[in-house]
């Protein structure tokens, strides 16, 4: 266990070495007062890291704050929609996923199989501009811009607004969290339509392969019911190899709801650098390569080891030798 | 497998006979077959199969829905837009600029990333870890910003958004093969191939190569699929092509005003980029199915 964690670390000190050039490239690109050292790109490098650990990274043109700033507020944001998204797909797509496992080839596999494919075949730009038209269309009483209507002004604590608006319970009540929740709704519902097709692909190939395993075909000649062996023995075989392969879909995730957050102008991580980008402000890149990319490194190299503790037959790779 | 043919003697079918064969018999997978070989089609001869050129503009309409709804006419079938343009012309000069480009990513990524992959997968040491370690980089980067950053750099331009998209998806092409590679390498038909003195591009055609079709095919389809929506997202925000060259997305990001007035105008290139990639989908669904099929 501790070869398997010394191993990881390595792999998260390189390639976070690997990126830390890529942003001190692009920072070096983006601010003219970097160069004005006499070449020395070693020392350069070293003090722009020193820079980055101690929080200085420098001030936005377009708000005079810090990029950090800027960039954890943005980005928390958008995290905060992944996740609702994440909990909701969850709560549809596993138990899809696992009837059209158990089912395979039958009709229910079929239609829910052809939700799926619908489901990554469509834009998710194009699928947010269609439900942006759905509220006006239908007369629904939902918010289809901004995260929060600008009657609250709720304290940034946290940087998740649901969170943030409930510290504010004082100031406006629980009108501030649903209103926050309201605003929520339709960017979670156009990201959380590719989550599940993802998630209902994954759990469906999962839970076949372990449908044709031998200790099924064991269960069912002991006589056991079908709920009794997709609980006692599909469920603890089938759910864990899907983190992984969920996990190589992070980035993918993030890039989609920065461009929903883009349509729906919530003031998420798309929207804060689509915005520098206009306003020409381009440190903003370097901060986002970090932020973000550090954060799906980290989140990885996490859940990696996670999956190592909660999962036996992963944890078999650390003692047989191929 | 065994086939007989009019001279009644039995003979041995290649595999790629026996799995065109096996395909033949879903009849989706070869209607969308022959859907998107003219989906191609459209895509080399669309400045000669449009009625309308998709920049001349017609004052005398403006608006006009599709000829379906009430007050369009069979001139225009899919409608005019604000400009009074021709939106069937408009869509398929679009449909040229987002199916050409990601079919030629697609292609461009395939033999680079196999080639990448392959090294990777074959070579040993400190080689074989520069590679694994740039991409483990490249692939915590979400594909927007990458994307972003390298339009930033270059400037906006058609090209430099289809440099972008290949750049971001290379990784998970390279990824995705090298982990197919990687999962032959330890079987015993190719170890006995190796003592019997292959050399790598041999191990590689003969070996290889025919046992990893089916991920290659998955793999192919998701980096086409992937390459149309991130050409048609990176158009909507405005960072592809520049007018008056026009691409699915910029097509919809430039109606989006109009989204109330004639709602047909968003949804068509929207619902052709759906079609297009369900489409696809199907055909390699079709494909992949033979080949499982084949190998058992």
């Amino acid at each position: 266990m501790l070869n398997y964690l010394f191993r990881r670390l390595n792999l998260l000190f390189f390639t976070a070495f690997a990126l830390s050039i890529f942003a001190f490239m692009l920072a070096l690109w983006s601010s003219s007062e970097l160069t004005a050292n006499n070449g020395n790109y070693v020392m350069l490098y070293a003090q722009y890291m020193m820079d980055i650990l101690q929080g200085q990274w420098g001030a936005s043109i377009i708000n005079q704050q810090s990029h950090m700033v800027n960039g954890l507020i943005a980005f928390s944001s958008t995290l905060e929609l992944c996740l609702v998204a994440l909990l909701t797909s969850i709560i549809i797509g596993i138990p899809l996923g696992i009837f059209a496992g158990l089912y395979r080839n039958g009709v229910l596999d079929y239609t829910i199989m052809s939700i799926a494919l619908i489901g990554l075949a469509l834009p998710a730009f194009w699928l947010a501009i269609i439900t942006m038209m759905l509220p006006v269309s239908f007369a629904l009483a939902l918010p289809i811009d901004g995260d929060i209507s600008p009657l609250y002004e709720v304290p940034n604590i946290t940087g998740f607004q649901l969170i943030d608006s409930l510290f504010a319970i004082e100031l406006y009540g629980l009108d501030a969290f649903f209103d926050r929740l309201a605003h929520l709704i339709l960017p979670a519902v156009v990201l959380s339509f590719f989550l599940s097709s993802e998630i209902i692909r994954l759990t469906r190939h999962s839970i076949s392969l372990v449908m044709k395993s031998n200790y099924i075909k064991a269960a069912n000649t002991k006589g056991l019911s079908v709920l009794q062996i997709v609980f006692r023995h599909v469920l603890k075989n089938a759910l864990p190899p899907i983190i992984p392969l969920l996990r190589l879909q992070l980035n993918t995730i993030i890039s989609i709801a920065m461009a929903i957050e883009i349509v729906f102008s919530s003031h998420g991580a798309g929207v804060w650098l689509f915005a520098s980008i206009k306003g020409s402000d381009y440190a903003a890149l370097p901060a986002a390569v970090i932020i973000i990319s550090g954060f799906i490194l980290l989140s990885s190299i996490i859940i990696d080891i996670l999956q190592m503790l909660i999962s036996p037959t992963t944890r078999r790779i650390l003692y047989a030798d191929k | 497998m065994l086939i007989n043919n009019e001279f009644n003697e039995e003979k041995i079918q290649s595999p790629l006979q026996y799995i065109w064969a096996l395909f033949k018999k879903n009849n989706f997978a070869v209607f969308a077959m022959w859907v998107s070989i003219l989906l191609v089609v459209i895509v080399l001869l669309a400045d000669v199969i449009v009625l309308h050129s998709p920049f001349v503009q017609y004052p005398e309409h403006l608006l006009l829905p599709p000829y379906w709804i009430e007050g369009g006419t069979t001139e225009h079938i899919f409608g005019t837009d604000d400009l009074g343009r021709d939106a069937l012309a408009r869509l398929i000069k679009g449909f040229q600029y987002t199916f050409g480009g990601a079919l030629l990513i697609t292609c461009l990524i395939s033999l680079i990333g196999a080639v990448i992959g392959a090294t990777a997968a074959l070579t040993k040491g400190i080689k074989a870890s520069i590679l694994h370690h740039l991409l483990d980089a490249l692939l915590t980067i979400p594909t927007l910003l990458i994307a972003l950053i390298l339009i930033v750099l270059f400037g906006t331009s058609y090209q430099n958004c289809l440099i972008a998209v290949s750049l971001s998806l290379l990784p998970q092409f390279v990824r995705g093969i090298y982990l197919a590679i990687v999962s032959q390498l330890s079987k015993q038909h190719i170890i006995a191939l190796r003592l019997d003195g292959a050399t790598n591009i041999r191990l590689l055609r003969f070996g290889i190569f025919p046992n990893i079709l089916e991920p290659l095919v998955t793999l192919i389809n998701q980096i086409f699929t992937m390459a149309i929506l991130e050409i048609a997202t990176l158009g909507f925000l405005g960072f592809g092509t520049q007018s008056p060259d026009i691409e699915l997305g910029r097509l919809i990001a430039d109606n989006i005003e109009l989204s109330f007035l004639s709602p047909w105008l968003i949804i068509l290139p929207g619902l052709l980029i759906f079609l297009t990639i369900m489409i696809v989908n199907i055909f390699t669904e079709g494909l992949r199915h033979a080949i499982i099929q084949g190998e058992d």
